[in-house]
Parts: C-alpha cells; structure tokens; sequence
C-alpha cells in the first residue's frame, strides 16, 4: 500500500485528436497533508495536470489513484470532487446571484448537508477566514481579496481531505495575495490537508517546502 | 442572522435573476394556459348546455343517422318509431345556427308545436307557436339582445316572422335561442321531409329490469326496426353532436398551438439560460454536484416556469370566460362558473410543458464536462 493521498502513474492528455499533447508521461506522489506548488510556463501542462488531480477531466491514458483506488468512473470522480477535494480559482467563480454565505453552501447541496448545519458551518467558515461580517453580501459588493477568502472558504464547505489551487493570486495584488498564501498555508497546516498550488508566481514557488517544475507536459527533474 | 441555502431556494434565485425574460417567458407559457382554459372552459360550457337540454327534457334516447356526414333523418321514420312498444313519445327536431343580425348569430330549433321538450321551457310572456305558421319564440336572454318582444317581427333568412311568445329555458343554449315550427325551419334549411333527429322518451322501466339493461335493449329494438339510424343514450348525444365536436375540437387545436408555442418560449429561454451561464454550470460541477442534480436545477426551473404561467393562465382564462359570459355574441353560451377542474387539468399541463421544454437544455447542461464548461468564455 502506497503512502500518497494522490498519485499519478504515466499521465498523458492530449486534445484536438492527439495533435496537441498537453501531458506526456508525468508520474507523482502527493502525501496526506503535503503542501506542494506547480509551476512552470504557460503550456507547460500544469493546469492541466491541476484539473486531472482534482478530478475535473479525464486522462488520455495512465491513471489518478486516490488512497490507492483508481478514480475510473464519472461516478468516481463526481463523488471524490465532492467529498475530498476543494478548489480554489483565479478568477474566484462565485456565483453573482447568491450572497457571500449562500455561496458556501453550494457544495454542501451537493451533498445533501442537513438545511439548518449548512448556514451554520458556513457562517463557521467565513467567520475563520475573517469574512463573517460580510456574510450577506453578494459577489459583487465584495473587493477581490474578500472574494477569494469566500471561494476559499466555499472550497472548505465539505471538509476536503485536498486543496486544489489555481493561480490563486492571479487577479490579486501584492497584499491580497500574501494574505491568501497566508490563509491556505495556515489552513493546510492546522486542518492536515494537502495543499496543491498551481502558480507561475516566482515568490511563492521559492517559499514551497516541496517545488515541481513542469515543462512541455513532463515534470522537470 | 443565518441564510440557508435550500435547491429550491437557488432555482428561485436563478429564475430572479433574469427578471424580465422569465417574466415574458410566464406571460407566453400564460397566454397559452389561459387560451386552454378558456377556450375548453367555453367548449365545456358547450357541452353542458347540451346535457341539460337532454336531461330537462326528459330525452332518453336520441335517434341519428349512423354516418357522420349525413346527419339528416327521414321525417317519415317517426311512424315506425312511434309504433315500437317501448317508445313513450318521439318528436322530431332540427337544429341549425344562423344569423340573425349581423352581430348576433344564435342556434334555432325546430320543434313541433305538440313536442314534449317544450315542457322543460317555461313561456314568460305570449303563447306557443303554431304549425305551418311563420311564428316563433325567442329564448329571454336573446330577446333581450335583439330587444324583441311578443307581436314584433324579425326576419330570418330573409323569411318575416312573427315573434308569438318568450320563454326561459334551463340552459344558456335554450335562452339563446329561436324556436320555430318544425316545418319552416325545414324550409329555411331546404330540409324537407327530413329532420336532425328523433328524442325519445321510452316507456317505464320494467320491474326488475335495471334502467340501464332497457336502455340498451330499447336502442337494439329501435335499430332493428329502423336499419340505417342509430339510437343513441341521450347524454352520449348530449356529448357527441357535431356542434360539440366542432367545439372541442377547435379548443383542443387552437389551445395546442398556442400551448406550443409557449413550451417553445420556455425552451428558448432555458436553452439561452443554460449557454450564458455555462461557466457557472462548470463550478457546480467542479464543487461536486453530479450531472443529475444539475439536470434536476434547470428541469426545476423550468417546471416553475410553467408553474407560474399555469397560474396566470388560469387567471387569464377565467377573465376570459367572464368575458364570453357577458358578449352578446357569447353570452347564450358561455357560463362564467369556474371549471375547477380543468383548471387542475391546465396546471398540471403547464408544469409538464415547463419540464418538455426544459428537458432538452437540463441534459445538454448536464452533460458538460466540468473542465470545458469553466472555460467557456
């Protein structure tokens, strides 16, 4: 039995019939609790290697196995989006019709949290990460740092065992986005969960315990 | 101050937040539910008019051509008719609806003076018509239309005739109607020597016989001795004349276009729906909802959609009965009672309409892979 939350075996993805190969051969071992930052150029695959670790595509070949099962089916992957992997975009993606704590609680729907434990646990999430004063505004009465501390606490909203980030500083600026560092690193260490981050953010790859360069769809060695 | 978050709750808030296309959307899926509910409800109408003729009348059995186009009988069946032993009474009728201004058009009947349905009427003022005269009687509420009154005269077909009593009559089709010898009528439909149909009344039933048994064995006794008629229970021919099939069948047609063209509406609006917010669909995905709960947000948006349309179809039906309850043109026909039952009916159509339209933009949105989905721009 392996010891990796999340590893991928000889991952390949390519689109448009095979003419553009995204992924060519990347394997990796990500441990329960780990914090690790992808990097690399744009193209280089590490989104797309994001996505294929969070469940949100399917490989061309190779495979993604969490806690040693292979997550083959869109069951598989429906149910392992929603119960052990929270995500974190660029651009937030907060739903502009819903307030900040209606938000949280879109992914507690998906799995049919009890009504009453939803608007309490999600009232529990903003409050850690600062926000619970800005509770019943919605998306577009909040600055870009508030948003992104409702997208993180959304990402909590079932508790997952993974934090996937994509370019989570990348519509904000030098404050905002030492505080969102500072949030998910925190988060990481106190709750024990593996903290994935795709940036191509030089400070904050040097800052990463552990640093995976990708380039032309490979991991650089 | 907690905000729960219920599905419901996020369809509403969906729904809200295109204010003005959901609010089209309802009044097209609306006007649609409202010409069904008025447009049946009139038909319905209809036909109950009919049923109360018949059963104030004390019709048992109705006697018709078998064909459907040829719906004249012979006047000369009458003699056989009145031979049989379980024949009571049979008169003869015709019916035919004709202008008689250019605004008002009204059913006519030709009766004979001796027939029995005229005991269901009750003459308000004047007398009952003779045979062979130019005279007939005028249903109150039309002679309140026409503003007729005994002694005046008014022409029909181009034929004088003379207005010798008013009566009211238990159903909206009586009071709006004109009531004439059965012989002029006969005439103004170049009818002669033959007639719409034969009402019978048949003898009591036997002792330890069921009413329903004899009625049968009446109808096979009257076709036997009459090859070619068709004796018909009452109330089947209450239902069943072409008069209420003209009408149901109009309702019907009229309301299915305009029903489809509302699911059109709705389908057009979810489709729209489902593309501007193809992003967002993406997230849903991407935070775990499973591809039947996002089909099961967008049908349920739908569904309300036609939900709400079938309320204000209903409304709008109901103004609209009320409406055709008061048109001169109308009134004798139209009743303004609410048809609660077809309103159940019309509700539940809407709702269905909402979820067909909805079903095809809920699977597309339901079947995007959540990775291309977040980057639809």
């Amino acid at each position: 039995m392996s010891d990796a939350t999340l590893e991928v075996r000889d991952l390949h993805k390519s689109y448009d019939e095979g003419r553009i190969e995204a992924l060519r051969g990347v394997d990796l071992k990500i441990a329960a609790g780990e914090y690790v930052v992808i990097t690399g150029q744009s193209g280089s695959g590490k989104s797309t290697l994001l996505h294929l670790l969070g469940g949100l595509d399917r490989p061309t070949s190779g495979e993604v196995r969490f806690r040693d099962a292979r997550l083959c089916t869109a069951t598989d992957l429906d149910s392992y989006r929603a119960e052990s992997v929270g995500f974190v975009f660029q651009a937030f993606h907060l739903l502009p019709t819903l307030r900040a704590i209606e938000n949280v609680q879109v992914p507690m729907l998906a799995l049919n949290h009890p009504r009453a434990d939803r608007a309490a646990r999600a009232r529990a999430l903003l409050e850690e990460m600062d926000m619970g004063h800005r509770a019943e505004q919605y998306p577009n009465q909040l600055s870009a740092g508030e948003r992104q501390r409702v997208a993180v606490a959304r990402a909590l909203a079932n508790d997952p065992e993974i934090l996937l980030a994509d370019e989570p500083t990348g519509n904000l600026d030098s404050v905002n986005s030492a505080h969102i560092m500072e949030i998910l690193i925190g988060l990481q260490r106190r709750r024990g969960m593996s903290l994935i981050v795709v940036t191509h953010e030089q400070e904050i790859a040097r800052a990463a315990p552990r640093l995976i360069r990708m380039r032309d769809g490979k991991v650089e060695a | 101050m907690a905000s729960p978050l219920s599905f419901t709750g996020f369809v509403w808030k969906n729904l809200k937040r295109r204010r003005l296309r959901s609010l089209l959307t309802l009044c097209g899926i609306g006007m649609a539910i409202g010409a069904f509910v008025g447009l049946v409800g009139f038909s319905h109408a209809f036909e109950q008019g009919w049923q109360s003729i018949y059963s104030s009348s004390g019709i048992d059995i109705a006697v018709i051509q078998q064909t459907f186009l040829n719906t004249s009988v012979d006047e000369a069946a009458g003699a056989k008719l009145k031979a049989l032993p379980v024949v009571a009474q049979a008169t003869p009728m015709i019916y035919n609806l004709m202008d008689l201004t250019p605004e008002v058009n009204a059913l006519v009947y030709g009766w004979k003076a001796d027939s029995f349905e005229f005991q269901s009427l009750k003459v308000l003022s004047g007398r009952r018509f003779q045979d062979g005269q130019a005279e007939v009687m005028l249903g109150d509420l039309l002679a309140e239309d026409l503003k007729k009154q005994v002694g005046d005269t008014m022409e029909i077909q181009g034929t004088p005739f003379k207005v010798v009593g008013i009566y009211h009559g238990g159903s909206g089709l009586e009071a709006g109607a004109v009531i004439m010898p059965l012989d002029q009528l006969q005439q103004l439909s170049s009818m002669q020597g033959k007639v719409s149909t034969y009402h019978v009344r048949l003898r009591p039933t036997p002792r330890g016989m069921s009413a329903e048994a004899y009625r049968k064995e009446a109808q096979a006794e009257i076709e036997a001795a009459l090859p070619g008629l068709r004796a018909m229970p009452a109330t089947e021919r209450a239902n069943n004349n072409q008069f209420v099939r003209m009408a149901q069948g109009s309702a019907w047609g009229t309301s299915l276009i305009a029903l489809l063209i509302g699911i059109l509406g709705i389908a057009n609006t979810m489709a729209m729906s489902v593309f501007e917010r193809t992003r967002e669909i993406g997230v849903l995905r991407s935070l775990g909802w499973k591809r039947r709960q996002v089909l099961v947000l967008i049908e349920l948006e739908a569904g309300l959609l036609g939900l709400g349309g079938g309320l204000l179809g209903i409304v709008l039906g109901w103004c609209a009965l009320h409406v055709l309850a008061i048109l001169p043109q109308t009134a004798s026909i139209a009743s303004s009672s609410f048809p609660w039952a077809l309103a159940v009916e019309a509700l539940g159509l809407a709702v269905l309409a909402g979820l067909a339209a909805g079903a095809l933009p809920a699977w597309r949105g339901a079947k995007l892979a959540p990775v291309e989905a977040l980057r639809h721009v």
